[in-house]
């Protein structure tokens, strides 16, 4: 039987804290003293690396280059990594889980697990005056230098140093810290400096005095909530205000006067001091409790409590959750306790299992509720197992409750427990997960390359797995030895029954691990095209890429890679990739006709597309102002089309398009400001007879074979316009008008020349005659000639039509006429 | 506020805009304060059927401008851009912005300008590398505004792409597939796959492919697998290509003659204020005064037109858009009869509460009065253009060259409308026609027209004519092959003799006897045969399919294992909306005789036309033709 889980509670005040041990730790020998330690938040490794100014007895084993050690939280080695770089000032952790370390120059690296590392600086002012110092949150840094200046570092994907507000200080601050973006009000990073007896807040406008007097302040943290800051005076005093000093919260002597080696936030209210061998609790009323320990040890803050590495254990100090408490606390008579305690009764086949369930019916769902998210925050299996009955139990007698919670519960506790395992070693809290979430989890489980138990995870949550299958595969690419055979055989082995699977990462991978062919291989397993292009694009692929880029329809992808074609080939290779692909051609041509005539030019004369380089030298020719140039270019033109049998028209065309561009020339010289280069041929033959230049239209009817009809249309037209009705009549009987004379009668009616109109109706053939007097408004013409034509049917609807008396009784006179016969 | 889903549609299109506007105030408030939008002209139509001016307004638009050459004039710092991709505009753009700059450089004090561009339906690195190269991307913030498909009405979406058919045939540039690609694709994440895609031409096989291509990519994204539509049980893809023939004719229904009169842009049409007389002075909602264009009379003065919105808000004009033109003039008067015999009901109100009864009516009465007003207007302002000689010749032309009689009158009157200089759109729409029902034209007339044209238009139209000829709109005919058209009218039945346009019986009624073969190949896909529940597709049309240009494929897409069957399906219930789709445009002709068939199937089958846009047979030839300017 195990002891009571309340035996080990410490109280303070209203509230009970426990220390668990999670692990014993699997190195041996340690002396965490004499290392620079940083650890990561969630149950994350820890690193180390020797701490040059302190002394260390030298060992057999001990190598003698400086080694940074990760270790997992149960003490296994995960990693070790020659250092062979300058001094490092501070290590930490990004919210990935990677590795920061800041050396004294300002340099920056980002390793991740396994020692690959990216690596930055943070710039001249960091070079010059060195780095003294440096603060590290989870996805950015601020770096004190030895002129006293903050470079604040927002973001590790994209490093941009910037230099924040100078807080124009002559000595190092007694203590200082950071509150992150996420936690300030104006959402960027806050520096808390103590200098003399006040704290300066600097951020990258302005510096802020808070006018404090109880400094200096030797050492100080902030809340893993942003909301408190704990300060620790030199006569011994631990203060807790608010981030923003408005309020005071509270004041604890200590009556120590070397600050602490370490001081950090156990969870959100209470801070926890450590000096040598001893560590100091202090609650938030005051009451204290603390743990004596045989050696150093180092502190993890999380954010619902500590993680505590000693040289042969890890543990964890927190705050008891209420619903454990209430649980387990002494002589506890909550509902969701009688409902543990009736279990225990059952088990026993004792009575008062049905007289505690009894008791607490009403409130019999909200203790099942609270025994299911107690047996969360368990470590202990047996416990979480004892809590997880007891709520099945209560929930027996419920009638309808939803049992969601309690299988999720079940769920999150095997996956826990699994990473807990201490050959994993993630010692995750059911409160940490929540917030992390599983996703997370995940990522740092294939970080480790625990691929196995990452996908079992994963497929026991319903999670998607790819990125897993993804993350193996990269990984298997980069350790494996084997040939490219076996090793694609392998990975597409594994993914198969995986359909939508991006294998463009994988590819991407045996790239950079210098597997061409491999990456090759696999990329053609991406069903994405686009996913494939930029891959190949800088594998050198480039025709491959573009027949992606063409096969992924996405033609913006296609110019993409075309002009990256175009500016890293020779001309004549980059018409050769894309000549035998038309899709290709085709946006070339788009892009140039808009952008780059002479690109085209030269793509049509390679391809001897000879057609298209005439069009071109005609587009260009409109272009001209010049007509010289202008009619250079058709020139050109026409060579292209004469050379091709095919197209004797166009050459044909063009030719006279010359032709007509010199005569207009010719006469805008001859008739006085008249523009007449641009206008077609119809339309120069209309302005000649518009001013009067009839010779010139003749000359241009003959030279050009304009058809008879069709410039007697034009002159027509030309001739109302100007209203020259002596020059139309003439001209109508120069000889029988090839359009006959309908037209010359509507286009007098157009210009309303009624009289001039009647001329031409006389003209026409005999059966329109009525229907055109009609329109001109002459019922009397139009009757006599319905009556020449006997049509008693249009007389009658002359008659209908027409107004006027006298002529109405001549048509009837007609119909009766025509009628009699 | 919007006309959209009042009918019992089983897709529900209103999602898709509800969509695009939150899209779109996220737009606009990505740039805090007060802002300037200049909208690509293009655009401004299609987003006033998406928002209305006041949401601008909301979201801090203090000015709307159009993108074009020339600074842009505005106090305001803060500019918004949204355009297509296309190269021109970026080039506008880093005009502005170079424009800015060097009255920076006089004034050093002026506040500086942002600029915020939006690429509509997504940014291109062909774009980002001209504002590269103009040495202004530094200074802009781009984004990606995702307007697809918009609804234009229950049954009808549009993703107003201009020049789409131009872009695929002449160009070969296929982005305009690859949209309307990722637009289905959005469609069919929202109301599930299309179990089925039926096909004809080249480039709709492209898109099939395609979609299909990308149900496989998106599985990458997105785990679960799509499921089978609940409601559409196919989508037919009807490539323009297949079809040149009907968007040549003249269209003869009423939405289909405002179309050729006045030429609708995103459902508005915009008309001399005189033809719906003057504007009422009870509020009314079928004119659009909200829409963003309107705001803008110092950009675009327009004092003598009038905007009206064409849309099924206004009862009157839904009832009439689709009706063949000759029967509009009884529907109009016998309104005109039945709102005076309202009026006239006041004179029998008697009582207080008779009184109130009629007053109550009153407002919907004077909306349908204003919109009766606007559409006899219209309609006699059409009317006066149908009458005239040239229209009715050009008609009798027309006909006669579908329906396959007679040859040589045609020639004439095609060179008479040279000779006239009527537009030239006007002769090559009856030219294109002749070259298309008799599989081309003869060597010596084709030369002669050719010559004809170039002579009166401008030589610069051999591009025109090549890209014509390119397009195999207008070709030689080679005495080898025989004409297939005579042998695709007979089979599926293009021409209808006796139309009854009062009581039509047939889609040929849109044309006045004409069926059109893009619909007409749309109802025999989805005819049923016998007793089968599915269609059976072209099944026996096989010859004729062969004859028309381009791919024809039926594609059936199943659904993964391991997805759960419906329930409805599991019921037996089948869907019944067929989507179609238009590859490069579709008349206003075709959507009638969609509806139509709709109709007729007495609602076993609901239609959901989409399209790239909606074209005539002008706005078809004027994209081929303006590449040469």
């Amino acid at each position: 039987m195990s002891p009571h889980p309340a035996t080990d509670w410490d109280q303070l005040q209203d509230r009970f804290y426990r220390k668990q041990e999670i692990y014993r730790m699997s190195w041996k020998h340690m002396d965490l003293s004499k290392y620079m330690i940083a650890g990561a938040p969630f149950g994350g490794p820890i690193a180390m690396i020797r701490d040059d100014k302190k002394v260390l007895a030298l060992q057999k084993q001990q190598p003698v280059k400086p080694t940074i050690y990760l270790y997992t939280s149960a003490g296994k080695l995960l990693e070790q990594l020659q250092w062979d770089k300058g001094r490092i000032i501070k290590m930490g952790w990004t919210d990935v889980e990677q590795l920061v370390v800041v050396m004294e120059d300002g340099t920056i690296r980002l390793y991740d697990i396994h020692g690959d590392f990216t690596q930055f600086s943070l710039g001249k002012e960091a070079k010059d005056h060195l780095v003294i110092d440096c603060q590290i949150w989870g996805t950015g840094l601020v770096a004190l230098t030895g002129n006293f200046r903050l470079i604040a570092l927002t973001n590790f994907e994209e490093p941009r140093p910037r230099l924040m507000a100078d807080p124009k200080l002559d000595d190092p601050p007694h203590s200082w810290t950071l509150i992150p973006p996420q936690y300030t009000l104006s959402r960027h990073v806050e520096v808390l400096l103590a200098t003399g007896s006040t704290i300066l807040t600097v951020d990258v406008i302005e510096t802020q005095n808070q006018f404090l007097q109880q400094g200096p302040f030797t050492k100080m943290d902030v809340s893993p909530n942003g909301k408190f800051l704990a300060l620790f005076t030199n006569e011994g005093k631990l203060m807790v205000v608010s981030t923003d000093f408005q309020k005071n919260l509270s004041e604890f002597p200590t009556k120590a006067q070397d600050p602490p080696q370490q001081l950090v936030w156990c969870g959100t209210d209470s801070v926890v001091l450590y000096w040598d061998k001893l560590l100091l609790m202090v609650g938030p009323f005051g009451d204290w409790v603390r743990y004596p320990y045989d050696d150093a040890i180092y502190l993890i803050p999380e954010i619902d409590g500590v993680r505590i590495f000693s040289s042969d254990r890890c543990e964890f100090l927190e705050k008891v959750p209420n619903v454990t408490e209430e649980i387990f606390k002494i002589g506890s008579t909550a509902p969701a306790a009688m409902l543990f305690d009736a279990l225990e009764h059952f088990d026993k086949r004792s009575p008062k299992a049905d007289e505690n369930i009894r008791s607490i019916r009403p409130e019999l769902a909200d203790a099942v509720d609270a025994c299911i998210e107690a047996a969360g925050h368990e470590f202990n299996q047996v416990r979480q197992r004892s809590l997880l009955k007891a709520a099945a139990f209560g929930k027996t007698f419920l009638e309808s409750y939803n049992s969601d919670r309690f299988v999720e519960m079940c769920q999150i506790l095997r996956v826990l427990n699994s990473v807990r395992y201490f050959e994993i070693g993630v010692p995750m809290t059911y409160t940490q997960y929540t917030r992390i979430t599983p996703d997370a989890l995940i990522d740092r489980l294939i970080n480790r390359h625990h691929h196995l138990l990452a996908l079992r995870i994963c497929e026991y949550l319903k999670m998607r797995t790819d990125r897993v299958l993804i993350h193996w595969a990269c990984a298997k690419i980069k350790k494996s030895t084997d040939d490219e055979e076996t090793i694609c055989r392998m990975i597409v082995e594994k993914l198969a029954n995986k359909p939508g699977l991006s294998y463009a990462e994988i590819a991407r991978t045996a790239h950079k691990v210098g597997q061409p062919k491999l990456a090759t291989r696999l990329l053609d397993y991406e069903p994405r095209a686009a996913d494939q292009v930029p891959l190949l694009m800088s594998m050198q692929e480039d025709e491959l890429a573009l027949i992606k880029a063409i096969e992924s329809g996405d033609t913006d992808l296609v110019y993409l890679v075309m002009l990256h074609l175009k500016r890293k080939l020779p001309l004549g290779e980059f018409f050769r990739i894309i000549n035998n692909k038309p899709m290709a051609c085709n946006l070339l041509e788009v892009y140039c006709k808009q952008q780059d005539l002479k690109l085209l030019t030269d793509f049509y004369y390679q391809d001897d597309r000879r057609v298209e380089s005439a069009n071109i030298a005609i587009l260009e020719s409109y272009n001209q102002k010049d007509l010289t140039e202008r009619i250079n270019k058709l020139k050109i033109a026409l060579k292209w089309y004469q050379d091709d049998k095919e197209h004797s028209f166009e050459a044909k065309a063009i030719d006279e398009n010359i032709k007509l561009l010199q005569m207009q020339a010719q006469f805008e010289k001859e008739m006085t400001n008249q523009r007449l280069v641009g206008l077609s041929l119809s339309e120069t033959v209309h302005k000649c007879i518009v001013e009067r230049q009839h010779n010139k239209a003749n000359k241009l009817k003959s030279d050009f074979k304009i058809p008879d009809k069709r410039f007697w249309w034009m002159k027509l037209k030309a001739l109302v316009e100007v209203r020259e009705w002596d020059e139309l009549d003439r001209f109508s009987k120069q000889k029988k008008s090839p359009i006959g004379y309908e037209p010359f009668v509507e286009e007098c009616i157009k210009a309303t020349q009624q009289s001039e109109a009647a001329k031409y109706i006389q003209k026409c053939d005999p059966a329109v005659r009525p229907g055109l007097y009609i329109k001109i408004g002459d019922f009397r013409a139009a009757a006599q000639e319905a009556l020449a034509l006997k049509d008693i049917q249009l007389l009658r609807e002359i008659r209908s039509k027409c107004a006027n008396q006298i002529i109405a009784q001549e048509l009837d006179a007609y119909i009766a006429q025509v009628t009699a016969k | 506020m919007s006309h959209l889903g009042t009918t019992n549609s089983s897709l529900n299109v209103t999602t898709l805009r509800e969509l695009a506007r939150k899209d779109l105030k996220n737009v606009l408030d990505s740039v805090r304060g007060k802002k300037c939008l200049v909208l690509d002209p293009n655009i401004s139509g299609p987003l006033s059927l998406i928002a209305e001016f006041s949401l601008l307004k909301d979201h801090g638009v203090e000015k709307v401008g159009y993108l074009q050459q020339g600074p842009v004039e505005t106090e305001l710092r803060s500019l918004i851009y949204i355009c297509r991709p296309q190269l021109n505009y970026m080039r506008y753009i880093a005009e502005h912005i170079q424009h800015h700059q060097n009255e920076y450089l006089e004034n050093p004090l002026a506040q500086k300008y942002e600029y915020t561009l939006f690429f509509v339906p997504r940014r291109t690195m062909i774009c980002q590398k001209v504002l590269e190269e103009a040495g202004v991307f530094g200074e802009i913030t781009i984004g990606e505004y995702h307007l697809d498909l918009i609804p234009f009405e229950d049954d009808l979406l549009s993703l107003e792409l201009d020049n789409t058919f131009k872009e695929l045939y002449l160009d070969g540039d296929y982005t305009s597939i690859y949209y309307v690609a990722r637009a289905l694709m959005k469609l069919q994440t929202s109301f599930g796959l299309f179990p089925r895609i039926i096909g004809k031409g080249d480039c709709a096989k492209h898109l099939a492919d395609m979609l299909i291509r990308m149900r496989r990519e998106v599985a990458v994204d997105d785990p679960s697998p799509l499921s089978i539509s609940q409601s559409v049980d196919s989508l037919i893809i009807i490539d323009r290509s297949v079809d040149l023939i009907t968007p040549l004719c003249t269209q003869l229904t009423y939405e289909g003659l405002i179309d050729e009169v006045f030429n609708i842009r995103a459902s508005h049409v915009e008309v001399d204020s005189h033809v719906v007389g003057p504007p009422p002075t009870t509020t009314t909602t079928s004119t659009s005064t909200n829409s963003p264009s309107q705001s803008q009379p110092t950009l675009q003065p327009q004092p003598k037109k009038k905007k009206i919105a064409l849309n099924s808000s206004d009862k009157l004009f839904s009832q009439l858009r689709d009706l063949n033109f000759a029967v509009v003039g009884g529907v109009l008067n016998r309104v005109a009869k039945r709102i005076n015999d309202d009026y006239e009901e006041r004179h029998k109100a008697k009582t207080v509460v008779q009184i109130r009864e009629f007053t109550n009516k009153l407002g919907g009465l004077q909306l349908e009065h204003q919109s009766l007003k606007i559409h006899t207007g219209i309609a006699e302002e059409i009317m006066a253009y149908t009458v005239t000689p040239e229209f009715n010749k050009a008609l009798e032309v027309q006909q006669n060259l579908v329906a396959g009689i007679d040859i040589n009158t045609q020639n004439e009157y095609i060179e008479e409308m040279i000779d006239r200089h009527v537009p030239l759109t006007q002769v090559l729409r009856l030219l294109c026609l002749q070259s298309l029902v008799n599989g081309g034209l003869k060597q010596k007339g084709l030369e002669f027209f050719k010559k004809e044209i170039l002579q009166t238009y401008g030589f610069e139209h051999l591009q025109t004519l090549l890209n014509l000829e390119r397009l195999n709109m207008v070709s030689k005919q080679l005495s080898s092959t025989r004409n297939p058209y005579a042998y695709i009218r007979k089979t599926l039945r293009l021409i209808v003799d006796d139309v009854e346009e009062h009581n039509p019986q047939d889609i040929a009624y849109v044309y006045s006897g004409y069926a059109p073969l893009s619909v007409r190949l749309i109802q025999h896909a989805t005819t049923k045969s016998g007793s089968s529940s599915t269609s059976n597709g072209w099944k026996g049309y096989e010859e004729v399919l062969r004859m028309l240009p381009g791919k024809t494929f039926d594609e059936v897409q199943r659904q993964e294992e391991g997805t759960i069957r419906s329930k409805r399906m599991a019921q037996g219930q089948h869907p019944r909306v067929t989507l179609v789709f238009f590859l490069g445009g579709c008349t206003y002709t075709e959507i009638s005789a969609i509806r139509f068939l709709a109709q007729q199937d007495e609602g076993q089958r609901e239609y959901v036309i989409a399209t790239t846009q909606i074209i005539n047979g002008n706005s078809l030839l004027n994209s081929i033709m303006s590449s040469c300017h």
